[in-house]
């Protein structure tokens, strides 16, 4: 089923733009480049946390091995995990420690054990084996006292701190912050480097003036949406790739420990990008179809390259006072919400009603600028040689 | 003459304070090679912008077999505009498929065309290559064959010879013949006065914007005055410029042209002529286009029908 000739033509323009984009050396390459610039990234951070959250290898031989199981329950699993290893004896033990197989090995008895390391032992392990042996000597003292270490084990283990958790989620708070300002800074590259690929677009049309044989035969307004599509479906496509390559890189490197904040972020990032190429790509075309040579590009898109940049950087200080009635108003007023927003999303601050009034009003922004855009681009696309008025790219006349 | 074919009526554009285009009217017929002539900013590009709906016009009609032109026409007019447009990084071939795609044709239709008019131009071979890798003359080749891909149902062509190599000027001329022999009226603007008297079947000349000659050349050239060459070697200089009702226009060693006034009698100048001696020649002087337009040039615009 052909579609409506409008809609084919528009099809005819973005699938042009697209494949002749997504075929570019600067496409594929630049895509390559910034998925392992990523990657590296994270894999970096990887490292940094991985540095924090240490694996200790523990070999156990003789009657040393009862304290294993109370060793690996002990140690705090965030920051120190434990891996248990059986040794025959204890020079085995202190062989593989040598190797290297081994961070340390634990022999002889359970309530004066020798540890062999090889110059240092994790803190936390060690204050946890030592506590673990003092324990094991005093249930053996209380055993021969005539006391039950059972029953005293239960009173001990009912005695307890009470602990108020005051931000329960400041650790995964940190994790948020970061993935937001990720995606903040992801949005706000590709739609600055994506709008002005769109102006590009459109004064090269001007500039080489084919311009004038394609709008003989298709709609000013219709070569103007086949365009924002098609430049927007690469940037679309660069995004998912990126976004893909760092969903992969943050689970096989574990760098965050709740998963979903990954996901997420990535889905909501991509729909924000869609929504804030629409925005910008129909302002960066106007302003594109208001000169006439590349060279006057800075000129008109200029103006707007501060405005993404800025919205960027308020979204820093939104991060830090995200609850300040300000951040809320610019989370959700376009064209701050467009990367605010998204980032907001990903930090876990915005409320479900700030992201619908946000995507509302980014809505109906569109709207008026389709129309507005539509309206300066048909006016101004044929007019060669200086720079066109805003008056003249409004009114249509000198 | 309307019902059939192009026809402009008082077309009207204004920028600014300039009139650019003023009461423009001409007809252009199917089977028709219809050459617009004018200097720079004389408004030949707005008018054929016009015709094209890239630019609307203030006032006036443009009209197709006697009904207002519509964007499903306007689609179907090859164009070639003055200053050459195509995607420079873009493939040959795979560009006139798209511009053919872009004009109606269906992707298959698109494909048989771009591959019969690139055989045509002798660029079989260069589908695969980027316009802008092409030399001047291969990628004006490139640029008619993309007016010509969809199988345009006329003709607009603003200077498509500008800048061209005698043979691809010979190879452009042919195709615009076979197009008009078809049945395509083809309109073409151009400098060169020499092509447009050997190339077209009428033609109009427009000075700012207004139309001052409108007709088929042999039409042109019998409105305009008499004018004669006597060559008369016995007779001293300035013999001619005493008679009544004659103008001398050039000398050319024992030869005069002489432009005579409507009511002077050529035989009474002959006369005049034998009477100095003998009379070598004396003939009609064809006026060639290029005479026709100086002299268009410099009249008051007149109101000429075809």
């Amino acid at each position: 089923m052909p579609l409506r000739p409008d809609l084919h033509m528009v099809y005819l323009i973005a699938r042009r733009e697209f494949t002749t984009r997504v075929r570019s050396r600067f496409f594929i390459f630049g895509t390559i480049l910034f998925a392992a610039l990523l990657a590296g990234y994270i894999i970096l951070q990887a490292v940094v946390i991985s540095r924090v959250t240490t694996t200790v290898k523990v070999g156990f031989s003789g009657d040393a091995a009862v304290l294993a199981q109370p060793l690996k329950a002990a140690a705090a699993p965030e920051r120190v995990k434990i891996d248990i290893h059986q040794v025959a004896s204890a020079q085995e033990g202190e062989a593989q420690v040598r190797d290297g197989k081994l961070d340390a090995a634990v022999s002889g008895d359970a309530a004066s054990s020798e540890v062999a390391v090889q110059d240092q032992l994790d803190p936390t392990v060690q204050a946890t084996l030592s506590a673990l042996v003092k324990q094991a000597a005093l249930n053996r003292a209380l055993k021969a006292a005539g006391a039950d270490p059972g029953t005293i084990e239960a009173k001990v283990a009912a005695a307890d701190i009470h602990l108020t958790l005051l931000d329960p989620n400041a650790a995964e708070r940190t994790q948020r912050d970061v993935v937001g300002i990720f995606i903040a800074a992801l949005l706000y590259v590709s739609l600055l480097l994506y709008g002005q690929f769109v102006a590009q677009g459109v004064v090269e049309e001007k500039a080489n003036r084919i311009v004038e044989i394609l709008l003989s035969t298709v709609k000013a307004r219709h070569l103007l949406f086949g365009k924002v599509i098609g430049i927007g479906l690469v940037g679309l496509l660069q995004l998912t790739v990126l976004g893909l390559v760092a969903l992969a890189t943050i689970s096989r490197f574990q760098v965050i420990s709740l998963p979903n904040i990954g996901v997420e972020a990535v889905v909501g990032g991509l729909l924000w990008y869609v929504l804030g190429f629409i925005f910008y790509a129909l302002i960066f075309a106007a302003a594109g179809s208001m000169v006439s040579r590349q060279e006057d590009i800075g000129q008109v898109t200029g103006p707007l390259s501060m405005l993404v940049v800025g919205t960027y950087l308020a979204f820093f200080w939104v991060v830090a006072n995200p609850d300040n009635p300000v951040a809320v108003v610019l989370s959700v007023i376009p064209p701050f919400d467009l990367v605010i927003m998204p980032g907001r999303m990903a930090t876990g601050d915005a409320e479900v009603w700030q992201v619908l009034v946000s995507v509302a009003l980014t809505v109906a922004a569109i709207i008026g600028l389709n129309i507005l855009a539509a309206r300066i681009y048909t006016n101004s696309v044929l007019r060669i040689g200086t720079r066109v008025r805003f008056s003249q790219a409004w009114r249509g006349v000198d | 003459m309307s019902g059939h074919g192009l026809e402009l009526q008082a077309i009207r554009k204004r920028y600014g304070s300039l009139e650019a285009v003023r009461d423009l009217s001409f007809d252009v017929r199917p089977g028709e090679v219809f050459g617009f002539v004018g200097s720079n900013g004389a408004g030949k590009t707005t008018t054929m912008r016009i015709v094209l709906g890239v630019l609307q016009a203030d006032g006036g009609r443009v009209l197709w077999d006697g009904a207002p032109i519509d964007f499903d026409f306007r689609r179907k007019i090859g164009y070639m505009p003055e200053e050459r447009g195509l995607y420079p990084k873009m493939r040959a071939g795979e560009q006139l498929r798209y511009l053919a795609q872009l004009h109606g044709s269906t992707a298959l239709a698109a494909a048989t065309a771009t591959d019969r008019w690139l055989e045509r131009f002798g660029l079989k071979d260069r589908a695969t290559d980027e316009v802008q890798k092409l030399s001047h003359g291969n990628q004006q080749r490139v640029q008619l064959a993309a007016a010509l891909v969809f199988d345009p149902k006329m003709l607009i062509l603003d200077e498509p010879f500008a800048g061209l190599d005698p043979e691809a000027v010979d190879s452009m001329s042919e195709v615009l013949h076979e197009r008009a022999a078809a049945g395509t009226p083809v309109v073409f603007s151009s400098h060169q006065l020499d092509l447009v008297e050997r190339l077209c079947d009428r033609v109009a000349i427009i000075q700012h914007g207004r139309l001052v000659a409108l007709g088929t050349i042999d039409e042109l050239r019998g409105k305009g005055p008499l004018q004669v060459w006597v060559d008369a070697p016995a007779a001293g200089g300035g013999w001619a410029s005493g008679l009544p009702g004659v103008r001398v226009i050039r000398t050319d060693g024992t030869r005069v042209l002489l432009e005579l006034d409507p009511s002077t009698d050529d035989q009474q100048v002959l006369n005049a002529a034998l009477a100095t001696g003998p009379v070598r020649e004396f003939r009609r002087h064809v006026p060639s286009l290029l005479d026709i337009f100086r002299h268009a040039m410099t009249e008051v615009p007149v109101a000429a029908t075809a």
